[in-house]
């Protein structure tokens, strides 16, 4: 057995690495994360995990309901440690797995993976409790700033695969749609057990555009652009037809857009090796939140900007995407699609800081196989420009097929948590 | 300063995180500050903990400070209705340019609002034509008595408050005459934190109220503290032989950490006796009764009424379920200050002068410059489409040449971002 898996053998037990193994371990993962570009190729399967914040018994839990590692190909974007009392464990035995499969784990950085951040919000000082001294937290710090910050999913299939699942108790039968219908939606708890399922709803492209004004002069035009190929391969539409069974690419980012950022070609050109900036594209992708506004927005958490529906819309259209998938905000109920289902929050930290009382999620997506292993390329703008004033409500591209697995806060003994903190000295 | 001093705010400071580039829990300040600053890596909660004496708090006391120093006015507002005269006291600096913001302070229950005095000075350093205006709550320093019998009426609930708060705004208004109220950001502490929270969300300022910025008051942690609050209480010195004595008592006891906040704001909070000791102007105990009504809803009312919202906490993790949940979906920013006690803006005017300042600033709707809208996008192409067709004559509508020069909303460089559209403002969610 390799110290390596020794190392992740400890992390699993919750037991921190000696300071020397963290140092090689960071040093091993730079070298790995340096290769990768700003923004990383994942291809479908892959599930999509949200917020951890060193909920480390919450991560096992989720591994139990997502899958092993390397079983499952998994993408964690960002926030791993702060708030929680397991920064140190969660965050090093994610880095571990991905020193040990580099393929099967994408990590993406969070406004938490800062040296700022973390100095207030818990992992310094988890660090300097741990080991007497901040170098392990600068060690990680280090790691932080060769994290990419997004990650484009590929292939991801618009059919979820059939699961054999059985319903969960409660579930009234009727409601659910036929075996044989196109299945969008699935939404599963944490003992595999199916509690929703959406059928795709065929006719959502052609609704909106009936929706839209007469007198607008698109009408005609909205309907052209899902006959291009994937934008980049110089097609003139896709190889089998609208009937295609590609989901479209996904992009995964911890926050959410930038008004500098219009294609993802922006992201590709950022130099990210730094501490997260207070402002600008870097800033924005790892602190932005969509909102129920017209364009663009000041955050009210003094970092980002809010953006809305139609911002979604029309960024997805011109990169040729069918979802966003971010993080960054609390869900009660574990995500949260918007937009028309353009966006999703994703949320993976069950009873949030031990007293929030929300559940956490996970979002699986299925492989296209449909293609005989084939993908289009799915990241570009060329030859988008031009319709996005027209189109940008009407050329929805089908999203990929979404299976939820919904899970609750890992039962767990408090051992090992720091004491309660004595009450505030609060003068009034 | 010392050499044990030196040595100490030496090897404090190596061991600290390098300083993040912007406002940020432990960078600058150290001059002043860290010295003082001993317990800099425990927890602010231990306010009381042992103090190591450093060698400026033996040296000779330096004078306390008149208020002058910080502020341009003292305000006296009268003010009489059937059921009340008043007589509210304030300290002014009035913002000196046109659209330039007040700053209005409310500070927490016991204090004074001296004791946002280097608040104030920081700010101005910051914000030269900002204006403060900082209030003081009645048996704080106003004077609110019934009309009939002359003896105060001692009503501390929370909207009776929130009304002499309002007054007191309205009041000062009136006194410069001021057409219309400048663009407000409202900074409580504590107790005042809730009072403008509840003026704030009470929306009798309109849309004058830019923000408002709550200091080191989470409803949850507030009330947990409360049933300890009355021993805490008793256990401060009821007399003080000198002045000089109350400042050390309170630098020395760590209610206070920053000697020059200490002398400055110390001496309001004290009423010479005939005996010739000083006392508290303010009879505490008596407010018991309605402590538990400042703090019940305030997370609510914080994430709910309208502008922005700033949360500034000493400490770590003093946040309530609701605020935590407010918090991780974004609906407010926060800044917490490790290295401070319950009194932030005493204990590090600088950086919470830096905070409010960087908030303001952020929200300042006269300068706000915000990526154009799409549909504002939409209307420009259209209308170029419109003036294009119209040269053309009766050409289709969708033609291609209409918008192939057009370039979606986006800019380019961060540079260009500045200098956007002027007239595309915020649209306030919340």
């Amino acid at each position: 057995m390799s110290d390596l898996d020794k190392a992740i053998c400890q992390l699993r037990a919750c037991r921190p690495i000696p300071e020397t193994q963290v140092r090689e371990l960071c040093y091993k993962a730079r070298e790995l994360l340096i290769e990768e570009g700003n923004v990383v190729g994942v291809s479908a399967p892959v599930t999509i995990c949200g917020d951890i914040h060193g909920q480390f018994h919450d991560l096992m839990e989720l591994f139990r309901v997502g899958g092993d590692v390397p079983d499952t190909n998994y993408l964690f974007m960002g926030d791993f440690v702060d708030r929680g009392f397991y920064s140190l464990e969660s965050f090093l035995l994610l880095l571990c797995l991905k020193v040990r499969y580099p393929d099967r784990i994408t990590l993406i950085r969070g406004n938490h993976e800062s040296r700022q951040i973390t100095t207030v919000y818990g992992f310094y000082d988890e660090c300097m409790r741990k080991y007497g001294s901040a170098n392990v937290w600068r060690y990680c710090c280090e790691v932080f700033d060769y994290l990419a910050l997004g990650a484009l999913v590929t292939g991801a299939a618009t059919q979820l695969e059939p699961s054999n699942a059985g319903y969960a108790e409660g579930v009234i039968l009727a409601n659910m749609p036929p075996e044989d219908e196109e299945i969008e939606i699935e939404i599963m708890d944490s003992c595999n057990k199916v509690t929703n399922r959406y059928p795709r709803n065929r006719n959502l492209a052609s609704q909106q555009t009936r929706s839209s004004p007469e007198s607008s002069p698109s009408t005609s035009a909205s309907a052209a652009p899902s006959q291009i190929g994937p934008a980049g391969t110089g097609a003139s539409g896709y190889s089998n037809g609208s009937k295609s069974n590609d989901g479209g690419a996904v992009l995964c980012v911890h926050g959410g857009l930038s008004p500098l950022v219009d294609t993802i070609d922006r992201i590709r050109l950022l130099d990210r090796k730094q501490e997260v900036p207070h402002e600008g594209a870097m800033c924005d992708l790892l602190w932005s939140d969509p909102d129920d506004i017209d364009g663009w927005g000041l955050s009210p958490r003094g970092a980002g900007f809010l953006f809305g529906d139609n911002i979604v819309k029309a960024f997805n259209h011109k990169n040729d995407l069918s979802l966003i998938a971010r993080a960054h905000q609390l869900v009660m109920e574990g995500f949260k699609e918007m937009f028309d289902n353009t966006i999703v929050t994703v949320w993976s930290a069950p009873n949030y800081c031990y007293r929030c009382g929300n559940v956490a999620a996970i979002l699986e997506l299925g492989e296209d196989g449909s293609n005989g292993g084939y993908m289009p390329r799915s990241n570009g703008d060329v030859g988008r420009r031009e319709g996005l004033a027209e189109s940008t409500v009407g050329a929805l591209k089908p999203g990929p097929g979404r299976r939820y697995r919904v899970f609750e806060a890992a039962p767990q003994d408090s051992r090992g948590m720091p004491a309660k903190k004595p009450v505030a000295e609060y003068f009034l | 300063m010392s050499g044990l001093a030196k040595g100490f705010a030496k090897t404090t400071l190596s061991a600290l995180p390098p300083p993040p580039p912007d406002p940020s829990p432990r960078s600058s300040e150290e001059g002043v500050e860290a010295v003082y600053d001993d317990s800099s890596s425990s927890s602010s909660l231990s306010s009381t903990g042992t103090v190591v004496p450093t060698s400026s708090l033996k040296a000779a006391p330096a004078p306390p400070v008149g208020w002058s120093d910080f502020f341009e006015q003292e305000l006296y507002l009268d003010y009489q209705t059937d059921s009340l005269r008043a007589q509210y006291h304030v300290y002014l600096t009035a913002p000196s340019a046109p659209n330039a913001p007040l700053f209005v302070c409310h500070h927490g229950a016991g204090s004074s609002a001296l004791s946002f005095a280097p608040f104030a000075l920081e700010l101005r350093k910051l914000l030269p034509t900002a204006g403060v205006l900082s209030l003081e709550a009645r048996d704080h320093g106003s004077v609110v008595a019934s009309p009939s019998s002359n003896n105060a009426i001692l009503d501390f609930s929370l909207p009776v408050l929130t009304l002499d708060a309002l007054a007191m705004i309205r009041l000062t208004q009136a006194k410069l005459a001021w057409p219309s109220l400048p663009p407000l950001v409202l900074v409580g502490h504590s107790l005042g934190g809730a009072v403008l929270t509840s003026v704030a969300a009470t929306f009798q300022l309109g849309p004058s109220v830019l923000g408002y910025a709550v200091l080191d008051v989470v409803e949850g942690s507030a009330m947990d503290a409360l049933s300890s609050m009355s021993a805490l209480l008793r256990s401060r010195p009821s007399t003080f032989p000198t002045l000089q004595a109350a400042i050390d008592w309170h630098l020395r006891s760590r209610t206070l950490r920053n000697p020059a906040s200490a002398r400055a704001s110390v001496p309001s909070l004290l009423v010479e006796l005939p005996s010739g000791e000083w006392t508290w102007r303010t009879d505490l105990a008596a407010t018991q009764p309605f402590w538990a009504g400042w703090f019940e809803g305030l997370s609510r009312k914080f994430l709910e009424a309208r502008g922005a919202k700033l949360l500034l906490l000493a400490g770590t993790d003093r946040l309530d379920k609701e605020l935590m949940i407010g918090q991780m979906q974004g609906k407010f920013q926060m800044h917490v200050f490790p290295a401070a006690g319950h009194f932030i803006h005493e204990d590090l005017p600088a950086k919470t002068a830096a905070a409010v300042a960087e908030f303001f600033k952020r929200n300042d709707r006269s300068t706000l410059v915000l990526p154009p809208k799409v549909s504002e996008l939409l209307a420009q192409a259209s209308a170029r489409r419109d003036t294009s067709t119209a040269f053309r004559g009766q050409a289709e509508p969708n033609h291609p040449e209409a918008h192939d020069s057009y370039e979606p909303g986006f800019v380019d460089t961060p540079g260009a971002a500045t200098t956007v559209l002027p007239q595309t403002r915020l649209s306030m969610s919340g």
